[in-house]
């Protein structure tokens, strides 16, 4: 009984922090690009700032109306949406947020988190084929060919810093970093290579080929809107946040710090790598699909595979 | 060797393109706050064509020569020539009626006017829901053109 009313506390504890994430990502990713291109942003709504602008657009969203496309796959269509949440939710599991505060320390977690969030793939698939519309299936299809390409270097770059921590669970990675320094210095061309492709992951700008507004429309989500639409949006957020955590955890010394607790460092630590990642949506333009594809298979993975050489080639000789 | 010359000029762009940005979010925004704080109209500039007055006597400089309401394209101007009590014509409107939800602020009756009697005013705020709003007549123009900045010298009338 216990144990289940815990469980239940987790989830909502997860599912608030997850709305809250993508509540605050999106008022302050427009509160950046504002300010990078001279404007201000929202102001208008309310609140310090106009914070109030998310609240006014997901009640805007909830009073939309439920609109499914002629022609639709009903059940790939209404399931895309869910699909694509669901992982973006699972990986908190093994995030380890602070020394003792990690929901589940699975010994596997580095590959629960990797094999999760490529769901999110699933997601983008049926969402592109269900909604019977060109610009989705496309949209799809480069998001397939894009997820696949960069989820290779983005492992590999992270097995350097498991083959330096000996360890699989993201508590001992976090841990071994006490002893190495952050893994950031010894692994800098794999934390590169892991921040280039989880960029490429998120399908956001640099490559945000599969939604393309200038050519696709949105891509795969072209025929959503209202709530499914949100989310979308919601997973793109929270997967903005669980990557970014990753390299925290993986790179940037986790919940290490001084002074303020853990997960305080935690927490700032990965809202930091958003930042940069918005920045970074604001800053460059869009790649074509074949430099997309020349960076992926040209350049990151024989980095990130010459990388794990260098590496092993230190453990052996060390 | 040129591999290494491809890298090191992304990373470089890169990060001027940062660099810039980054100085951009901390720089002053240019945004201006409209509807509570006004930008100053540009001198000259033509938003709505209006009737000039004499301010020596007070009438319009209109003679209803009818030759704007002939030049302009899209028809939104009409005028009815004042007539005396034995009908015959005299030099200045009955009636002078503009409407502005056709006008496309072409400047050409402007230049058709041979006496001066057209000008463009720097008035925009001009939004309604209803057509009926946007139909202006002769004293409605000519007050519209004493509130606002004129831009031509004519008859040392003022600036
Ligand atoms: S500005 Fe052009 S459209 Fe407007 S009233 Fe004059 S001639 Fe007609
Ligand atoms: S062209 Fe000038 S003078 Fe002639 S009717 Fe029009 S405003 Fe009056």
């Amino acid at each position: 009984m216990n144990i289940l009313l815990a469980a239940i506390l987790k989830v909502i504890g997860v599912l608030m922090f997850v709305g809250l994430n993508a509540y605050i990502l999106i008022w302050g990713e427009r509160k950046v690009s504002g300010h990078i291109q001279r404007r201000i942003g929202p102001i208008r709504v309310g609140g310090p700032s106009g914070i109030m602008q998310s609240a006014a657009d997901i009640l805007k969203l909830m009073s939309k109306e439920d609109f499914v496309p002629s022609g639709a796959d009903w059940w790939l269509w209404v399931l895309a949406p869910v699909v694509s949440v669901a992982p973006a939710v699972l990986v908190y599991l093994v995030l380890p947020i602070g020394r003792t505060l990690v929901l589940r320390n699975l010994n596997v977690g580095l590959v629960f988190f990797s094999s999760v969030s490529s769901f999110t793939l699933l997601g983008i698939f049926m969402a592109g084929w269900g909604s019977n519309n060109k610009y989705s299936l496309l949209g799809a299809m480069r998001a397939g060919a894009q997820l696949f390409s960069y989820e290779i270097p983005l492992i590999l770059s992270t097995i350097g810093v498991v083959m330096l921590a000996g360890s699989l669970t993201l508590q001992r990675i976090v841990a071994a970093q006490t002893h190495y320094g952050w893994f950031i210095f010894p692994q800098i061309v794999g934390f590169i290579v892991f921040f280039v492709a989880s960029v490429a992951e998120l399908n956001r700008t640099p490559f945000d080929l599969a939604e393309a507004e200038s050519e696709l429309v949105a891509g795969y989500f072209t025929e959503y809107s209202g709530m499914r639409w949100a989310m979308f949006a919601i997973a793109e957020y929270s997967n903005l946040f669980t990557l970014s955590a990753l390299g925290v955890t993986l790179f940037l010394g986790g919940w290490h710090g001084p002074l303020l607790p853990g997960w305080v460092w935690f927490v700032l630590k990965s809202y930091f790598l958003v930042f940069v990642g918005i920045w970074i949506r604001w800053t460059l333009p869009r790649v074509r699909i074949d430099q997309l594809m020349d960076l992926g298979w040209k350049f990151l993975f024989p980095v990130s595979v010459l990388n794990l050489l260098g590496t092993g080639l230190y453990l052996m000789v060390r | 060797m040129a591999l290494l010359g491809r890298i090191w000029n992304t990373a470089k762009s890169m990060f001027v393109g940062h660099s810039i940005t980054l100085r951009e979010m901390f720089t002053t925004p240019i945004t201006v706050f409209y509807p509570e704080e006004k930008p100053p109209m540009e001198r000259g500039s033509r938003s709505v064509p209006v009737l000039k007055v004499n301010e020596g006597t007070g009438l319009l400089n209109c003679v209803s020569c009818g030759l704007c309401e002939r030049s302009c394209p899209p028809s939104c101007i009409k005028i009815e020539q004042a007539l005396d009590a034995k009908g015959d014509r005299q030099s200045w409107p009955e009636a002078f009626e503009l409407n502005l939800s056709h006008c496309m602020v072409c400047n050409l009756c402007v230049e058709a006017c041979p006496f001066d009697a057209l000008e463009m005013a720097d008035v925009v705020e001009l939004c309604s829901y209803q057509v009926q709003d946007l139909i202006f007549d002769k004293q409605q123009l000519a007050e519209i053109w004493k509130t606002s900045r004129s831009l031509r010298v004519a008859n040392g009338e003022r600036l």
